[in-house]
């Protein structure tokens, strides 16, 4: 039988820093992402989607998220089993509830530890979290349910697998060999946004669209088949749509950079890319000025996201730079101030530097009106 | 470079409503002298209106030119050369308004020539209303209208920077004027976005913090708002929980079947209180009745003592009672033998009293008689002396006083020394013989010695002889007759006869006086006062006494009582009475201490009688009573009763004390009041959890979390673009101030050099003195014998030839710039002295041979000796006059 593992939808996330377009358009596509999901599904004559928790971003979302999401679902054939994570855990009079009263017959929510048939012998031992965070291992109960006549046990849970290298406080821990202990054919786990496998039989599927930039495998689900008696058959699929890369380049002038800059455009989509760049590195101040420009008019215009963190590149006034301005009289005059200014350090010392960079900017900008 | 006016003309501008035409104007210099009201400021005006003022511009300045009351288009034209080089200028304002330029190239119009005219003099374009004279280039400095030339003043920009790229390579330093001058007004533009000028927050920091601090309350309140809400959520499931807590207390049956129990057991143990109950009256019973016969045991016994005592003391009264009465009666007969001895020495002494009494009423009568026979005597002496007083006083009033004796003797001695002069003055004559034939003035002469006192006649038979004696001897007769006749009167005023008898009376009054006092002390000897007769002491009270005494007095016959005798007999009378007085005291006293000894006897006596018979009559009631026959029995069985019961209630007691209705009372009462409670909570706690649930249903659609969580980060956001900001905020300060410090400081390197090149000029004038330049190159202060003058303190003379100097100081350097320079003076000098006016027009002239210098005059006179190339404006155009 095959399923589909998917985890950590984190509807509703807000995306606040980022321009509203940008913004938009990274909420659209968590949206998008079920509908990949379900078509998918349908691909691969898939009846149900198990979702492993975080479902949504937080416990109290905006009716227009809820409304979406269960749209989304109910536009597709196969079966939806929602489990209630860290963020928009279970409980009374809370967010399930309201999703329960929309939710159609494909949505079930599975806000009881209790064991569900979903096909004949086929269960499900969900391990729905009603905290925020709970010190025990919420799968713990696996043990005890009992699943008459079944072929098949599938653990539904969301947490950390204990000494997962998580160096965060520990919390929602899950028992590192519990599918086995548990006697289950397959654990289905959510909380960590990549996919991961931790062993044959438990696996993380990671976020269907990433949300930050993580140094993990994310934006994907995992298809999954399972065979009574035999180890369950993964495989990852790809379902997001944006990347959200992170590097760090070393460069020290600006041809270096641009074989960097234009390596990396060869490589990515750019509309689809959000990427998080830090610069390090001791450039001249016209070559930093140069790279710093090239950023912000050319590659910002064309990802769909830029964050540049460029304090690690050193932009040091080359003796030509000096020259140059010392031929300007007041404004050589200026820039000498502003490097002794620089030298002395402190707090000063930045504003300094950034004034210096400003300078050489509206010196040079003479040069080329 | 050179420049040079060589005609220009001026129509419908201000004053010259007509045209006005000045040519030939030469090279070095050209004096235009104009008379008062000729329009001489107009000239320079219109001068720079031609080279400096756009030709399309209608500023205030510009409709300025239109004169008065007319609606024409000013005109001005002008021909100059420009290093050698002819070009001709025209420009019209306002209507019909045209700029036209003729030179080498050809002719070029409106904008173009504009700017090409800019370009010829260094100008720029000017966008003020009113004309700015910096803007002008080197000649905005060295055409100085009249008002301008008096204060010293910085050249404008685009002189300070000629002169400063001059300067340059000499000071080791470049001001950088043009690329200086945009990058400062990029950053400066870029500076207005964040900071007032006076370095305020405003604009984009001033957004960013606003956008910060509302995405910051926003944040704020929809946590709030949220954690009202998970508030709302955490109560809900406590108050479940307690509900849940509580349901199962009350399904509990433990309390219901308790209840059931003790009251079953509170009704044993209202039995067993019942009969603890009866068996403590049935003992207290018991204790009354054995208490009530003992107590009359006790009191049959008391009353039997009581009884013998009684009559015991009875008996003994009765004995001591009777050897009381017995010496009563003793006492009570002595007292009435001592009552009689006292009432007959009383009357004993009565009768001596009254005998003695009498005696000494006669013995006072003979006093009084004798005493009035005395006074009588007296006041018969006291008529003779009163007689013999009044003839001495008669005697003593005759007394002269002192004064007038010595006044009479003083008459006396005045005619004795009178006559002892008239004495002296006399002619005596004496005869002797026959003096039969003298006469004396007519009168027989007597021998012997005659006085005369005035001229007298003597007769000599025939012969007469008149003898005068001297005139003062006249004079002296004159006055002692006086004096006689003075004392004479003294004499009779006084009553005697000469001063021997007034002195004699005198005597006489003098021992009178004596008189008088040896009498008034023998009258007052003779009336004393007398107690026995009433009488008081002096003659008035004796003669009064006397005139008054009754013709009775003497009739009491003359006997004479013996009072030592009766006196003796009263006072044996008196001692007897004493005594007897005394006896019969002590006997009342012995009869008083007898009647005391008995009275408490007596009443002693009646009270045990009475105890006897009450003692008596108890004991007789008692024994009366039915009881008394079996009393002791009776008490006995009693006793016996009292113990048995006394076990009978002590067990009723621990049957009691084993039921504590009180206690049973207590928890029951305890478990109604718990299942009450909890109803109670239970309503209270189903309508807690409606209400949260209400909240949860409303408030959780809401989707407050998301909103929470969308709300921080737009905060966070908010709040790094703030940092942003505020870094970029800074930087363009700092960038800002460090461009601002760094100018400053390289156009101070700039000052020394221009003081040096300024200092021969200068030095013409005030010799030896020192120069101090601000930073815009204005002339500041001059330094002279080491003190520091501020041009502003200078004489207005001075500033204005001061500021004449630099000019042409900095015409010079202009010129050595390959500037075009020359120099138009608008009535310059005119607070110059002689002397300075001197030097200034030799310093003038020298600078012609370097420049054209044009100035404009009214005074002829001033500047007649300056050679140069005279217009006389008013002659040349004798419309405008």
């Amino acid at each position: 039988m095959k399923i589909i593992h998917s985890a950590d939808w984190q509807l509703g996330k807000p995306f606040a820093r980022f321009a509203p377009t940008v913004r938009a358009a990274l909420t659209e596509a968590r949206f998008d992402a079920i509908d990949t999901i379900g078509a998918a599904a349908a691909q691969a004559g898939v009846q149900h989607v198990l979702v492993a928790g975080d479902v949504f971003d937080t416990e109290g979302p905006e009716d227009r998220t809820i409304v979406q999401a269960l749209s989304r679902m109910n536009r597709h054939a196969c079966r939806w089993w929602l489990l209630p994570g860290n963020h928009d855990f279970a409980r009374n009079g809370g967010l399930w509830d309201r999703v329960r009263s929309r939710a159609g017959a494909g949505v079930r929510v599975l806000t009881d530890a209790a064991p569900v048939e979903i096909e004949p012998g086929v269960w499900i031992l969900p391990a729905p979290l009603i905290h925020r965070h709970t010190l025990n291992d919420p799968t713990h109960a696996f043990e005890q349910m009992q699943t008459p006549g079944a072929t098949l046990r599938i653990g539904l849970a969301h947490g950390s697998i204990r000494d997962f290298g998580s160096q965060m406080e520990s919390q929602n821990q899950i028992a590192p060999d519990r599918a086995q202990r548990a006697n289950l054919d397959y654990l289905a786990l959510g909380d960590w946004h990549g996919a991961l496998r931790v062993n044959s039989r438990t696996w993380y599927s990671g976020t269907p669209e990433t949300d930050r930039f993580h140094s993990a495998e994310t934006g994907h689900v995992l298809m999954v088949d399972i065979q009574p008696g035999q180890e369950p058959t993964v495989t990852p699929l790809r379902t997001g749509r944006f990347t959200w890369l992170v590097r760090d380049w070393l460069t020290n002038d600006l041809p270096a950079f641009t074989i960097e800059c234009d390596q990396f455009l060869a490589q990515t989509d750019p509309s689809t890319t959000l990427l998080q760049l830090s610069l390090a590195g001791i450039a001249s101040m016209s070559d930093r000025i140069a790279i710093l420009g090239r950023l912000e008019n050319d590659i910002d215009h064309r990802l769909r996201y830029l964050d540049v963190r460029a304090d690690d590149l050193v932009g040091r006034p080359s003796p030509d730079d000096m020259a140059a301005l010392a031929m300007e009289g007041v404004l050589g005059a200026a820039a000498t101030s502003l490097e002794a200014r620089i030298a002395q350090g402190g707090q000063d010392a930045a504003t300094a530097k950034r004034a210096l960079e400003r300078l050489f900017i509206e010196y040079n900008r003479e040069d080329t009106v | 470079m050179s420049f040079v006016i060589r005609r220009f003309s001026v129509n419908g501008f201000r004053k010259f409503r007509t045209p006005l035409v000045v040519d030939g104007l030469t090279n070095g210099l050209n004096i235009i002298i104009e008379p008062n009201e000729t329009g001489k400021s107009t000239v320079l005006d219109a001068l720079r209106a031609a080279f400096f003022v756009r030709y399309n511009a209608s500023t205030q300045l510009v409709k300025s030119y239109v004169p008065h009351g007319e609606a024409i288009g000013p005109e001005v034209s002008a021909d100059f050369e420009l290093n050698h080089v002819a070009w001709s200028l025209r420009k019209q304002f306002l209507k019909s308004k045209a700029i036209e330029l003729t030179g080498p190239q050809g002719r070029t119009q409106g904008e173009e020539a504009e700017v090409q005219l800019n370009t010829l003099l260094g100008s720029v374009r000017d966008t003020s209303r009113n004309g700015d004279t910096a803007t002008h280039g080197a000649l905005g400095l060295l055409w100085v209208a009249q008002t301008e030339a008096l204060a010293v003043s910085a050249p404008g920009q685009i002189v300070r920077d000629s002169i400063t790229s001059m300067l340059e390579a000499e000071v080791g330093a470049i001001m950088g004027g043009e690329s200086y001058q945009k990058v400062r007004k990029r950053i400066d533009t870029q500076y207005d976005l964040y900071w007032t000028p006076t370095g305020q927050k405003r604009g984009r920091q001033t957004e960013a913090l606003a956008h910060a601090e509302a995405t910051q309350t926003a944040a704020q309140k929809a946590e709030e708002r949220l954690t009202q809400l998970e508030h709302s959520f955490t109560a809900l499931e406590t108050t479940r929980t307690q509900l849940k807590v509580l349901q199962r207390e009350m399904a509990d049956t433990t309390d219901s079947q308790t209840r059931k129990d003790l009251l079953t057991e509170l009704e044993t143990a209202r039995a067993a209180a019942q009969i603890l109950t009866t068996r403590k009256a049935e003992l207290d019973t018991l204790h009354a009745r054995l208490s009530t016969l003992e107590d009359l045991q006790q009191r049959h016994t008391a009353a039997v003592t009581a009884q013998t005592n009684a009559n015991a003391r009875l008996a003994e009264t009765r004995a001591r009672h009777a050897l009381v009465a017995e010496a009563r009666a003793t006492a009570n007969q002595k007292a009435q033998t001592a009552r009689t001895a006292c009432e007959q020495a009383r009357t004993a002494r009565q009768a001596a009293q009254t005998a003695l009494r009498m005696g000494e009423e006669l013995t006072r009568h003979n006093q009084r008689r004798t005493a009035i026979q005395a006074a009588c005597t007296r006041h018969d002496t006291l008529v003779d002396l009163e007689r013999a007083l009044h003839t001495a006083q008669a005697q003593a009033r005759t007394a002269i006083p002192a004064t007038q004796l010595a006044a009479l003797e003083g008459l006396e001695r005045a005619v004795a020394e009178a006559q002892a002069i008239a004495k002296a003055g006399e002619t005596r004559i004496t005869l002797s013989g026959t003096t039969t034939d003298i006469t004396i003035d007519g009168a027989p002469a007597q021998p012997g010695e005659l006085t005369l006192t005035h001229p007298t006649w003597v007769r000599l038979g025939q012969a007469e002889i008149l003898i005068s004696p001297p005139a003062t001897a006249t004079h002296a007769q004159t006055e002692l007759a006086a004096a006689r006749t003075k004392r004479q009167q003294a004499l009779d005023d006084l009553g005697v006869p000469d001063s021997a008898a007034a002195r004699a009376r005198n005597e006489a009054a003098h021992d009178a006086s004596t008189t008088l006092r040896m009498l008034a002390v023998q009258i007052t000897a003779a009336t004393p006062a007398d107690e026995r007769i009433s009488l008081a002491a002096g003659p008035e009270a004796l003669k009064l006494f006397v005139r008054e005494l009754d013709a009775t007095w003497n009739s009491t016959p003359d006997t004479q009582p013996n009072i030592p005798a009766l006196t003796t007999a009263r006072d044996e009378a008196e001692t007897a009475y004493a005594r007897a007085e005394g006896t019969l005291a002590s006997a009342l006293e012995a009869l008083r201490r007898a009647d005391d000894d008995a009275l408490p006897l007596a009443s002693a006596e009646a009270a045990t009688t009475s105890d006897v018979k009450h003692a008596t009559q108890t004991v007789e009631s008692i024994e009366a009573r039915p009881e008394w026959p079996e009393l002791t029995e009776t008490l006995r069985r009693l006793r016996h009763d009292i113990t048995q019961a006394a076990v009978t209630l002590e067990q009723a007691t621990r049957n009691a004390a084993t039921h504590d209705t009180a206690a049973i009372t207590r928890r029951i009462e305890a478990i109604e009041a718990r299942a009450k409670s909890a109803a109670e909570a239970r309503t209270r706690l189903e309508t807690d959890i409606a209400r949260l649930e209400g909240i949860i249903e409303t408030e959780g659609g809401q989707g407050l979390a998301e909103r929470a969580a969308t709300a921080r980060e737009e905060a966070q956001t908010a709040q790094i673009k703030l940092n942003q900001v505020t870094a970029e905020a800074d930087m363009l300060k700092l960038l800002r101030d460090t461009l601002e410090t760094a100018r400053n400081e390289t156009s101070a390197k700039f000052v020394g050099p221009v003081a040096r090149r300024m200092q021969p000029y200068i030095g013409r004038l005030l010799p030896g003195c020192d120069l101090g330049f601000s930073e815009d190159l204005a002339l500041e202060k001059i330094t002279r014998a080491g003190s520091d003058e501020v041009c502003t303190s200078l004489s207005r003379g001075t500033q204005e030839q001061l500021a004449l100097l630099t000019r042409i100081a900095f015409a010079d350097m202009l010129q050595e710039q390959g500037k075009p320079v020359s120099l138009i003076l608008d009535d310059p000098l005119v607070y110059s002295d002689d002397t300075r006016l001197d030097l200034m027009t030799d310093i003038i002239t020298e600078a012609a041979t370097r420049m054209q210098v044009i100035l404009l005059t009214c005074r002829d006179r001033a500047f007649r000796h300056v050679a140069g190339n005279r217009i006389i404006l008013g002659q040349s155009s004798p419309q405008t006059a």
